[in-house]
């Protein structure tokens, strides 16, 4: 019996970050920040793209410097384990990126779309001078509706 | 009056030439483009070879995106009326004339060639004949489009169609690269065009086989549902230009 009330007292007090835990998400967001940097130096990431990424690893590095920060987030959520607040924001964080993506990606595949097509115009047209050019049916056709 | 036929063809050149030629056939006039959306087979080569415009691009991007590009050409090249049909002999040309010719007329400005309009009209043996799915795919779709727009439509997938400049401009900016014939005809009806369906006579098609399995037609009833009802909730062009 006495285990339960125990964990019944352990889950009463809010349960947050260790240091060890807060160290290692320091170093992982710096290591983080890092490879961005460098991604964008060698022309991998585009710097508009990158905003988002450097401010995600921001928010890494002030969580686990300011765990009272944290605190304060899941006091306003309320919730009581900041570990679920820090999860659900995270969570959250991702989804709206994903559809960020998604947006970006049919913005693109339109371009590409236009792209092609304007290609594929630009050669039938091109097909089209030749032939009048050259003095062919489509010429003929031409003449008749003139 | 120049007309445009345009012909979006994936990979088909055994059914190709039949078409090029029923259409200078019935409609001499008009100037023809064959829209080869990827084609990995001699489908460009083999048009090239009949003395007709090709626009060839350079991926498989859908019937949609193929479509499109011959309104963008029509449009930029000032034609006055175009009008396209299936590139795997379902369509008389001979029924497209008939189409065009109501445009011309201006008594509408975009006319569908349905093959279900009339059913009782005399069905010759090689007349098209639907499948079970594709029937009940229909029956779907024109009930939620005719919902949708108010409108009766009856054969709401036909890729035989007519249409003014009006249509050109409104199509070579606005058309669904997956979901082509049932959101244009929405998108047409919304924008206050003039839409209009004509009986004519479909064949069985010539060569290759539809893309068409029952699982597949499924997913496709209900990506088309969905897709409609998006469709109602788009800003108009005319009022987001006002």
């Amino acid at each position: 019996m006495s285990f339960l009330l125990t964990a019944a007292s352990a889950a009463d007090t809010t349960v947050s970050l260790t240091p060890q835990t807060r160290i290692l998400a320091a170093l992982i967001a710096l290591c983080f920040m890092l490879l961005i940097l460098d991604l964008i130096r060698r022309d991998r990431l585009q710097e508009r793209y990158s905003v988002i990424w450097f401010v995600a690893g921001l928010g890494m590095l002030a969580g686990a410097a300011f765990p009272g920060l944290l605190k304060l987030v899941a006091d306003l959520m309320g919730v009581r384990d900041t570990n679920v607040a820090l999860f659900s924001i995270v969570l959250l964080l991702l989804l709206g990126l994903a559809l960020n993506f998604s947006v970006i990606m049919s913005r693109q595949a339109a371009q590409i779309t236009r792209l092609a097509q304007e290609r594929a115009i630009e050669k039938a047209r091109q097909q089209a001078s030749e032939s009048n050019g050259s003095g062919e049916q489509s010429l003929e056709s031409k003449e008749q509706r003139l | 009056m120049r007309t445009l036929v345009f012909i979006p063809a994936w990979n088909e050149e055994a059914s190709i030439s039949a078409v090029i030629a029923d259409v200078r056939e019935h409609l001499p006039q008009a100037d023809i483009l064959v829209v080869d959306d990827g084609s990995t087979d001699a489908t460009t080569a083999t048009a090239r070879g009949e003395g007709v415009l090709v626009a060839t691009l350079p991926f498989n991007q859908g019937l949609g995106a193929a479509l499109q590009t011959g309104y963008l050409y029509a449009l930029r090249e000032g034609y006055d009326t175009c009008a396209h049909l299936d590139a795997d002999g379902q369509h008389p040309a001979a029924e497209v004339a008939r189409l065009l010719a109501e445009v011309t007329a201006d008594r509408a400005d975009l006319v569908i060639g349905s093959r279900y309009v009339n059913p009782g009209a005399e069905a010759a043996s090689d007349d098209y004949k639907p499948t079970l799915s594709r029937r009940i795919g229909t029956s779907v779709f024109r009930f939620f489009l005719t919902l949708a727009t108010r409108q009766r439509f009856t054969d709401t997938t036909s890729g035989m169609r007519a249409a003014n400049r009006k249509v050109m401009s409104l199509f070579s900016e606005n058309y669904s690269p997956d979901f082509a014939e049932i959101e244009s005809l929405q998108l047409a009806v919304r924008e206050g065009l003039r839409v209009e369906e004509l009986s004519v006579r479909m064949l069985e098609r010539a060569g290759g086989t539809s893309f068409l399995t029952p699982v597949r037609s499924a997913f496709f009833i209900f990506k088309g549902v969905v897709v409609l009802l998006v469709g109602q909730f788009r800003p108009r062009q005319a009022e987001a230009e006002r």
